[in-house]
């Protein structure tokens, strides 16, 4: 098992941010989805998944982010992800995921993303 | 035997040199999650002394992590509780295989890139190589996993 972690904190009064670092694989993608749903049930609508700290990220991950950003859709709420890993972009890219989860190069980007959909 | 095969249309020009100094690699991996890194640093390192460009690493990289997710989470380990993965140079390709003890497990959810379920692996993994083969016994498990060297990538690391 490699360094992973997962840190939080709100921005703007009510923009959950989840700040992942280290390879998210099926190892540890569970732990990042819990964090999620935590939040979620407690409340939280808006929230930023960065992963500019990520390294792999695999198809586990990957479906914690999708289930995430239904959950929240259905509630009302949105998530948005930053990423500027080109290889991670690239997968994203090869297999049309682009058109599930939007992924953005900085942070700025991504809560621009976020206001928007509010 | 039963076998399944999904073939991906080449879409780059074959390389036309063998890398000559690959050497075979032979692992077992004990059947725990926390064991993924290792196989993903050990396809990683095949990958770079077999002269991948660095998407085609990573992206092998990915379709092998899936393979060995899924020995871990729906396969079943030898007596030594550990599953297997070779690689091995044919030609202009890597070759990794991954095999566990256990029947195939269908996965029960679409491979739909939409849903928040798991299922997706079997549809990175084809999508990202260049052939896919199953084979399933009762007792074995194995995925094959075929990548094409672009034909680029020895005339850049030469």
């Amino acid at each position: 098992m490699g360094y992973f972690d997962i840190s939080e904190r709100v921005i703007e009064g009510d923009v959950r941010v989840f700040s992942v670092a280290g390879d998210v694989d099926f190892d540890v993608a569970p732990q990042l989805k819990r964090r999620i749903i935590s939040r979620i049930e407690a409340g939280d609508r808006q929230m930023i998944v960065d992963l500019s700290a990520a390294g792999f990220i695999d198809s586990t991950a990957i479906g914690v982010l999708v289930g995430a950003l239904r959950r929240l859709s259905d509630a009302g709420g949105s998530l948005v992800v930053v990423c500027d890993n080109e290889d991670v972009r690239s997968i994203f890219e090869t297999v049309g995921l682009e058109s599930v989860i939007t992924l953005h190069r900085s942070h700025e980007d991504a809560f621009a993303a976020l206001a928007h959909t509010a | 035997m039963h076998s399944l095969r999904w073939h991906t249309p080449p879409e780059r020009e074959r390389g036309t040199e063998q890398a000559e100094c690959f050497s075979s690699v032979e692992l077992r991996l004990p059947a725990r999650s926390s064991e993924l890194k290792r196989a993903r640093e050990c396809v990683s390192e095949a990958a770079t002394e077999f002269n991948f460009d660095p998407k085609a690493s990573y992206e092998f990289v990915f379709a092998v992590n899936e393979a060995v997710t899924n020995a871990i989470k729906h396969g079943s380990p030898d007596r030594d509780g550990t599953i297997g993965l070779s690689i091995d140079a044919e030609g202009d390709s890597l070759v990794c295989s991954v095999f566990d003890c256990g029947p195939f497990v269908a996965p029960t959810t679409q491979a739909d890139m939409k849903s928040d379920e798991g299922g997706r692996g079997f549809a990175f993994m084809s999508a990202l190589t260049d052939d896919l083969e199953l084979s399933v016994e009762p007792d074995a498990t194995v995925v094959r996993l075929r990548k094409r060297r672009t034909a680029g990538a020895l005339v850049r690391n030469a």
